[in-house]
C-alpha cells in the first residue's frame, strides 16, 4: 500500500503523464462502453457516402454510407487490443531471451544477440509487411508480426538488466544454498530487473498501435474488422473532397498514441527516479 | 591509432559477411512460405490461362526445381554479387533496384539531415532554456510529432499545402514532360521532394530533439562544463562548442539506426506520395511474389544497414577518443 | 486459291474516315504530347510477356496487328494486310500484306514476320494464342508479302485474333535463335526496348516514373500520327492520379485508372470527359464464383438466396460509384452480337430469400445464424473490399454469415484455382469479343483443370450447356450461333453456378483538348494514330 502511494506521488509529479492517464481512461472507456452506448453496425450502410460531420450522423458517414462514430468507437477496441496484446507478446519473449542470454552469458548470450541483431537488421516495418502479407491478415497475424519486430529492443534492455544483477550479492547467495536457475531468473532478479522493462513496453503498446495503423492502412489488416489505420485507408480516395474523414481517425491515433507516451514518462518518473527523463 | 582502425574495419566487415548471408537465406525461405508464385500471378495477369501455361513459366523461371536446388543457385549467385532477374518485370534485379535507389536515397538523406539539423538546434535551444516556456512548447511539440502516424500527417500536408493552398505538388518526383534540366530540373525535385521529406523527417525531428535536449542536460551537468564556466567562456560557446560534441553522441548512434528503418517509414510515405523509391517497389514486388526483386531489396536494405552501423562505430570513434576498439 | 470475300481498300478506308470526319467536327490538328496514367506500371512492352493492362495500353501504340478493327463488335478492317480472302469453308485465310512498311529499326516487315509472329509467339506464350491459333495446321509464306494460315476446323471469331493486343506482329530478327530454342522469348531485349511497326516508338522509360513515345516518322499511314509524343505517367497513389488528371497535368486516365470516387466527382467537371464506351470488345463482367463441391453452395436454393440478398443496384451505386449496370447473366448486355436480350432482370428480395432457406431447411442458430460461409475477394483494390464487405452485410440478414478472408494475387489465385478450397470469391472477367473466346472457359466443364487460371473453379458440369457451347465454337457467326448462345444463357442464368453481380463498365476520363479517342471496342488498346490535341 505504502509502495502504491509512494508510486502515485511520484507519478502525480509529472502533470503531463496524470492528463496522459486522464486521456487513456477516457479511450478505453470509449472503447469498452462505446459501442453498446452507440450500437450501429460499423459497416452497415447507413446513409449516403461521404456525408460531413455533425449532421445526420455526428461525425458523418465514409465512402460507402457507413457511421464513421461507430468506426471510431470500435476501431478504438481493435487498435488498444492489437497494441496490448503485440506489446506483451514481444514483452515475454524479449524479457525470456534477455533474462537467458544475461543470466547465463558466454556463448548462449552470444547466440542470442546474434538473432536479436538479424531482426534489428531487417528494417523492422518491412519485416511486418512481410510477414502480414504471408500469412494474411488477421488480427492474430497483425498482433504477432507486431511483436516479432518489436522484442528484439525489449530483449536487449533486459539482457543489460540481467548482466548487471547477476554477479551481486544475493544472487550469488541463491546460487549458493542450490536455488534452481530458473527460480533465480523469475523470482530473484526480475522483480528488480522489471521497472526499466515495464516502462518500455507501456511505451511499445503506442509504437504497436502505429504500426498497426500503418499496415491496416496499406490494407494488410483483419478484414472483418475496423481500425482506425482502416478508416483512414478508406478515406484516402476522397481526400480531396472530405479530408475530414482522414482526420478523425488520425486525430484518434495521435491523440491515444500520445497519452500513452506521457503516461509511459509518468511510469518512467516514478519507477526508475534515478533515471529522471532519458 | 589509425591502423587499429584499419583493422578494426577489416574484421567488422568479415564479421559482417556470414550476417549479411544468413539473412538472405532466412528471407528466402520466409518467403516462399507465401501461397502462389510469379507464375501464378503472370497467368492470372493474362487472363484465362491453362495449366501447362503456368508449368511452362514455371519451368521458364526455374520454379520446377525442388526448394533446396533453387536456394543453392541463388546463394551461388549471390557470392558472386547476382541478384538475379526480375520474372515479372523481365529486367535484372539489380538494374531495377539501381533506378530506384536513387529517389529513395535523396529522400532518405534530405530526411535525415532535416531531422537532425532541426533536432540539434531545438534539442540545443530547449536544453539551455530548462523549464521555460520555450523549453516546454518544444518539449510539447516533439511529444506531439512524435505521437503522430507519418502517412497521416503527409495526407494531411496534402491536404494543406497542395489541396487548399496550392502551393506545393501532391506527388512525384518531378514534372514530368515538362523537359526540365539542370538547375530547373534541381529546383523542380526540391519543390516535389518538400512535403515527403518534412513527412519523413518530422517524426525523427521529435526523437533527435529529446535526445539532444536530454543529453545536453547530461552534458551540462559534467565537471569540465563548470571547469568552462569558471574560464569565462561565453554561454553559446560552451553549448556550441564543449557541450555540443559530447551530447552528439547518442544522435550518431541513432542517425544509424534510422537509415535502417528508413526504408520501412518510406512504404508508407512513398505511397502516399508517389514517390519512385524503393520503399513502394518493396511492397508491390511482396503482392506479385516478385521473389528475386524483393530478395534484392532486402539484400542491399540490410547491407546498407550494416554499413551504418558500422560507419556509425567510427564516428564514434572518431568524435569520443575514449572508445578504443578492442 | 478460290476468293469468297474480297475487301477493296476504297470501302474500307471509307469506313475508317467516317467517325472522324462527322458533321461539324474540327479539322484535326497536328503535334503536341497526350499523357495518359494507369497503375501498376506496365512490367514489360509487349503483350506476349504478359497480357496485363498496362502493358496492353502501352504496347498496342507501337506494335501493329495485322488487321485493324471497327465498331463497338470490331469489324475487321486493312491493317497491315492491305487485303485478305478466305476460302469458303473457313479453313484457309490467305493475306496481302502492305508494301514499304517499316520496323522502327529501319529494317523492312515481311511475311516471316507474320509467320514468326503466330507460330512461334502467339501460339506459345500468349494465354489465349490456343484459343485463336489451335486449329492452325500450316502457315505458308509464298512471297514476301503473302501469309497463307490453314486451319484444320473452323474457327468463327478468327478475323478477330488480329488486334494488336491480342497478336502484335513482331520482328523475327529481334530474337535470338538461343532465345526461341531456349523458350527464353521474354527475356529477350525488345520486349524492354520495343522495334514495332506502329505510330509511336519507344523513346524513353524511367522505371517508376514514365514511359516516353514519339512519332513514328515513317509509319506507313501517310500524315498520321497526328500525336508528336505519348507518355505514361506512373503514380502509384490514386488520389495523385486524380489531382493530376484534375489540374491537366495528365490528359488521360484510361479503364478506371482513377479510384471511382475521383471518377464521378471528375468527371462532373467542365473540363473533363468521363465515358465508359470503347471497352465494348472487352466485355469486363463481374460475378460471385461458388464452390459447388461445397454442401451449403451445392444446393441451387442456397445461391438463389445469395442472388436475392444482394441489391445490384446499391452495388453499383454506392460502391463503384456508378460505374456498371445489374448484370444478367455471363455475357454483358453491351455485346451487340450474342447477349441475350430476353433474359429476365436478377432480382432483389430478401424476403424472398430468407423463405427460400426456411423452406430448403437451413434453420437459424440461437445467433441468427444458418451457416458460415467464408468470403473472398479478388485483390484488385479498394472497392473489391468494400463490396465484401457489403455483401457480408447483406448475407448476415438472411443468416448467412460470410467472414472476410484477405488474400493478395498469389495467396487469392492458389486458392481459388489451384486447391479449390474457397467457398464463394467476387471475380471478374473479360468476355471478349467473342464468347467462345471470353464466356466459355469458365462454364464449359472440361474446363475443369487445377492450376490453371480464370476457368471453371466452381466445379460446375451441366452436359446440356456442354453441347451448346462446343457447337458455338464451331458454328460460324449469325442467327445459328446466336440461338446457341440464347440457350446457353438462360441455362446459366437458371443454374447460377455463379452469382452475376455487374457489368462493370471500363470508365475512362479525358481531358477535352483531347479528340478522336473512342474508334470502337477496343479504343484503349487501339494505337491512337488519329487521336489530336486541340
Amino acid at each position: 500500500m505504502n509502495g502504491l502511494a509512494l508510486f502515485w506521488r511520484r507519478y502525480r509529479r509529472n502533470r503531463g503523464a496524470v492528463a496522459g492517464a486522464a486521456t487513456l481512461a477516457l479511450v478505453v472507456v470509449a472503447a469498452l462502453v462505446g459501442p453498446l452506448l452507440y450500437p450501429v453496425d460499423p459497416f452497415d450502410m447507413v446513409g449516403r457516402p461521404s456525408q460531413p460531420p455533425f449532421g445526420r450522423f455526428p461525425l458523418g458517414t465514409d465512402v460507402a454510407g457507413r457511421d464513421v462514430l461507430a468506426g471510431i468507437l470500435n476501431g478504438a477496441r481493435i487498435s488498444l487490443v492489437i497494441g496490448i496484446l503485440a506489446s506483451l507478446a514481444a514483452t515475454l519473449l524479449g524479457v525470456l531471451v534477455g533474462a537467458i542470454a544475461g543470466y547465463y552469458g558466454g556463448r548462449i548470450d552470444d547466440m542470442l544477440m546474434r538473432v536479436t541483431e538479424f531482426f534489428l537488421t531487417i528494417p523492422s516495418f518491412v519485416l511486418a509487411v512481410v510477414v502480414v502479407a504471408i500469412f494474411q491478415p488477421t488480427v492474430m497475424t497483425v498482433t504477432c508480426a507486431i511483436a516479432i519486430v518489436s522484442w528484439p529492443s525489449v530483449a536487449r534492455l533486459a539482457r543489460g538488466e540481467f548482466i548487471a544483477q547477476r554477479d551481486r550479492e544475493y544472487v550469488k547467495g541463491c546460487r549458493a544454498i542450490g536455488m534452481p536457475d530458473w527460480e533465480i531468473i523469475l523470482l530473484q532478479i526480475m522483480p528488480n530487473a522489471l521497472p526499466p522493462v515495464i516502462v518500455v513496453s507501456s511505451l511499445m503498446v503506442a509504437t504497436a498501435i502505429l504500426t498497426e495503423s500503418g499496415l491496416s492502412f496499406l490494407g494488410l489488416g483483419d478484414p472483418n474488422l475496423v481500425s482506425w489505420g482502416y478508416m483512414i485507408g478508406v478515406a484516402r480516395t476522397v481526400l480531396r473532397t472530405a479530408w475530414w474523414m482522414a482526420a478523425i481517425p488520425g486525430a484518434m491515433i495521435l491523440v491515444t498514441v500520445l497519452a500513452i507516451n506521457l503516461v509511459g514518462e509518468g511510469l518512467n518518473d516514478a519507477l526508475n527516479p534515478k533515471l529522471r527523463r532519458r | 591509432m589509425r591502423q587499429a582502425s584499419l583493422l578494426f574495419l577489416v574484421r567488422r566487415l568479415v564479421q559482417v559477411v556470414p550476417v549479411v548471408l544468413a539473412i538472405a537465406a532466412v528471407n528466402f525461405f520466409l518467403l516462399r512460405m507465401a501461397p502462389g508464385d510469379v507464375a501464378d500471378i503472370l497467368a492470372g495477369q493474362m487472363g484465362h490461362a491453362t495449366l501447362e501455361f503456368t508449368q511452362q513459366l514455371r519451368r521458364e523461371f526455374g520454379l520446377d526445381q525442388p526448394v533446396y536446388m533453387q536456394f543453392f543457385y541463388y546463394i551461388g549467385k549471390l557470392l558472386t554479387l547476382d541478384l538475379g532477374r526480375s520474372h515479372l518485370q523481365q529486367a535484372p534485379v539489380i538494374d531495377l533496384i539501381l533506378d530506384r535507389l536513387p529517389a529513395t536515397v535523396i529522400l532518405m538523406l534530405t530526411s535525415i539531415l532535416i531531422a537532425i539539423a532541426v533536432g540539434i538546434v531545438l534539442g540545443v535551444a530547449a536544453a539551455r532554456r530548462e523549464g521555460r516556456l520555450a523549453d516546454t512548447l518544444v518539449s510539447v511539440t516533439a511529444l506531439v510529432v512524435y505521437a503522430t502516424p507519418a502517412f497521416w500527417l503527409g495526407l494531411m500536408l496534402i491536404v494543406l499545402f497542395s489541396i487548399q493552398l496550392d502551393l506545393l505538388p501532391s506527388g512525384g518526383m518531378y514534372q514530368i514532360g515538362a523537359g526540365r534540366t539542370g538547375l530547373a530540373h534541381a529546383l523542380d525535385v526540391a519543390k516535389h521532394l518538400v512535403l515527403p521529406s518534412v513527412t519523413l523527417g518530422l517524426f525523427y525531428v521529435a526523437i533527435y530533439t529529446r535526445l539532444m535536449r536530454a543529453s545536453m542536460l547530461e552534458v551540462y551537468g559534467l565537471e569540465f562544463i563548470t571547469t568552462a564556466r569558471a574560464k569565462g567562456l561565453s554561454e553559446t560557446t560552451i553549448a556550441w562548442t564543449h557541450a555540443l560534441r559530447n551530447a552528439l553522441l547518442p544522435v550518431v548512434t541513432l542517425a544509424g539506426v534510422q537509415f535502417g528503418h528508413l526504408l520501412g517509414g518510406s512504404i508508407l510515405v512513398e505511397t502516399v506520395f508517389a514517390w519512385p523509391g524503393l520503399g513502394r517497389l518493396v511492397f508491390d514486388a511482396l503482392l506479385q511474389r516478385d521473389l528475386n526483386l524483393l530478395l534484392g531489396i532486402l539484400f542491399v536494405s540490410s547491407v546498407v544497414v550494416v554499413f551504418a552501423n558500422l560507419a556509425v562505430d567510427l564516428i564514434y570513434g572518431l568524435l569520443d577518443p575514449r572508445i578504443v576498439h578492442k | 486459291m478460290k476468293a469468297s470475300t474480297i475487301f477493296t481498300m476504297a470501302a474500307a478506308a471509307l469506313i475508317a474516315a467516317a467517325p472522324l470526319a462527322g458533321a461539324g467536327a474540327q479539322a484535326p490538328k497536328k503535334g503536341g504530347t497526350l499523357t495518359y496514367t494507369y497503375q501498376p506500371e506496365p512490367t514489360a512492352i509487349s503483350t506476349l510477356a504478359t497480357t496485363a493492362v498496362p502493358v496492353a495500353l502501352i504496347s498496342t501504340k507501337i506494335y501493329d496487328g495485322l488487321l485493324e478493327y471497327a465498331g463497338p463488335g470490331l469489324d475487321p478492317k486493312p491493317g497491315l494486310a492491305e487485303s485478305w480472302t478466305v476460302s469458303p469453308d473457313n479453313l484457309s485465310y490467305s493475306f496481302k500484306l502492305r508494301q514499304g512498311v517499316k520496323w522502327h529499326d529501319g529494317k523492312p516487315l515481311t511475311s516471316a514476320d507474320v509467320k514468326f509472329s503466330i507460330e512461334t509467339l502467339a501460339l506459345n506464350y500468349h494465354s489465349r494464342g490456343k484459343t485463336y491459333f489451335g486449329n492452325v495446321t500450316a502457315i505458308e509464306t509464298p512471297d514476301d508479302r503473302s501469309v497463307v494460315v490453314k486451319l484444320k476446323a473452323p474457327v468463327p471469331y478468327f478475323l478477330k485474333a488480329f488486334q494488336p493486343s491480342e497478336t502484335p506482329i513482331m520482328p523475327k530478327h529481334a530474337f535470338s535463335e538461343q532465345e526461341i530454342a531456349e523458350k527464353k522469348v521474354r527475356q529477350a531485349k525488345v520486349m524492354q526496348e520495343p522495334v514495332g511497326t506502329g505510330p509511336f516508338k519507344m523513346k524513353e522509360w524511367k522505371k517508376g516514373s514514365h514511359i516516353i513515345l514519339e512519332r513514328n516518322a515513317d509509319y506507313w499511314k501517310p500524315g498520321l500520327p497526328y500525336l508528336d509524343q505519348v507518355v505514361l505517367r506512373v503514380l502509384p497513389d490514386g488520389a495523385a492520379r486524380a489531382i493530376a488528371v484534375e489540374k491537366g497535368e495528365v490528359d488521360l486516365a484510361p479503364m478506371t485508372a482513377l479510384p471511382p470516387a475521383e471518377i464521378q466527382r471528375l468527371g462532373k467537371l467542365p473540363s473533363l470527359v468521363s465515358s465508359q464506351a470503347g471497352s465494348e470488345g472487352l466485355g469486363p463482367i463481374m460475378w460471385l464464383e461458388t464452390n459447388l463441391r461445397e454442401k451449403p453452395l451445392a444446393d441451387l436454393a442456397v445461391r438463389q438466396a445469395i442472388s436475392l440478398a444482394i441489391d445490384r443496384d446499391k452495388l453499383v451505386d454506392v460502391i463503384w460509384y456508378g460505374m456498371g449496370k445489374p448484370a444478367r447473366g455471363p455475357i454483358v448486355s453491351g455485346n451487340p452480337n450474342h447477349f441475350n436480350a430476353a433474359l429476365p432482370k436478377l432480382e432483389y428480395n430478401p424476403a424472398k430469400a430468407n423463405k427460400l432457406l426456411d423452406d430448403a431447411g437451413y434453420k437459424r442458430g440461437p445467433d441468427g445464424v444458418r451457416f458460415k460461409l467464408p468470403q473472398n475477394f479478388l485483390p484488385y483494390g479498394e472497392e473489391w473490399v468494400r463490396q465484401a464487405e457489403y455483401i457480408k452485410q447483406e448475407l448476415g440478414k438472411i443468416g448467412i454469415q460470410a467472414d472476410i478472408e484477405s488474400l493478395d494475387m498469389g495467396g487469392w489465385l492458389k486458392k481459388v484455382f489451384t486447391d479449390w478450397t474457397y467457398q464463394i470469391t467476387s471475380d471478374f472477367h473479360h468476355n471478349y469479343v467473342d464468347p467462345t473466346i471470353g464466356v466459355q472457359r469458365a462454364f464449359l466443364s472440361t474446363n475443369i483443370q487445377k492450376g490453371a487460371t480464370f476457368n471453371n473453379s466452381m466445379g460446375y458440369v451441366n452436359p446440356k450447356l456442354d453441347e451448346l457451347l462446343q457447337k458455338a465454337a464451331a458454328t460460324p457467326d449469325g442467327p445459328e450461333r446466336k440461338k446457341l448462345w440464347d440457350d446457353a444463357q438462360k441455362i446459366m442464368q437458371d443454374d447460377l453456378p455463379v452469382i452475376y453481380l455487374i457489368e462493370i463498365g471500363y470508365t475512362h476520363i479525358w481531358n477535352k483538348r483531347v479528340k478522336g479517342l473512342i474508334t470502337n471496342g477496343i479504343s484503349m488498346y487501339s494505337n491512337w494514330d488519329s487521336v489530336w490535341l486541340e
